[in-house]
């Protein structure tokens, strides 16, 4: 079945179709070989052949609907794909704008905050003297632990 | 004989291959950068040296806060667009 994906639709259409009307011909001119005396023979056989093709013709014909139908199946799908890997563009580029806004808000932020304890720094610098451990403590807290 | 080696490994192929490739969604290239380790202090006594860095890391956490609340975000919507296609 799979090596069938590769033979176009309108092929696949007439070789199926092509087999069941050869094999309703061949049983439809079984019934004349009576009148033609060097074919009575092969009369017997004629139906038996042209039975065997119109029953091969009918299977052939259900895997082909079969087969189209799966093929239409992967055709959404692959629509539906499409559709989904376009939006899931257009989502990132969304996100990615959201996001370099709101880091942008916390840099300016942060300058901002820069500024204000430079201007402030002399006052508290005055105000209070910072004991060596409170360095030790504040960078052991800040140090990551796990990697 | 070589020629008839074709044929199993033709129609084995028809097992494996699947008719719909669906790609994995990107993600934006500052999403993979992994958040930075917090500043440490100087030997100082001075405070505002320390308000400093301790401010500068509280700026630090939030930029990290963002981009995993980003990741969350990025998650949820490429799900939604991924089970959309049934």
């Amino acid at each position: 079945m799979f090596l069938l994906s590769f033979v176009p639709d309108a092929i696949l259409h007439l070789v199926v179709v092509g087999i069941l009307f050869t094999g309703v011909g061949i049983y439809v001119l079984s019934f004349f070989t009576r009148f033609i005396p060097p074919l009575i023979p092969y009369s017997g056989i004629a139906r038996i052949v042209g039975t065997v093709l119109i029953v091969g013709g009918i299977y052939f014909y259900g895997s082909y609907s079969t087969e189209m139908s799966w093929r239409n199946k992967v055709a959404e799908l692959e629509e539906q794909v499409k559709v989904a890997e376009a939006k899931s563009k257009t989502a990132n580029v969304e996100i990615q704008t959201v996001y370099r806004d709101k880091v942008k808000v916390v840099k300016e932020t942060q300058v901002v905050i820069q500024e204000r304890i430079k201007e402030v720094e002399k006052r508290i610098d005055s105000q209070c003297t910072i004991d060596t451990e409170v360095i030790n403590i504040l960078n052991e807290a800040a140090k990551r632990k796990v990697k | 004989m070589k020629l008839l080696l074709i044929v199993p490994v033709l129609l084995l192929t028809g097992c494996l291959s699947t008719p719909v490739q669906r790609s994995f969604p990107d993600v934006p290239e500052e999403l993979k950068v992994a958040c930075p380790d917090l500043m440490l202090l100087e030997p100082t006594t001075k405070l505002s040296e320390v308000v400093s860095v301790v401010a500068k890391n509280y700026g630090q956490y939030q930029e990290c806060q963002i981009k995993v609340d980003t990741w969350i975000e990025w998650y949820k919507t490429q799900k939604e667009i991924f089970e959309s296609v049934k």
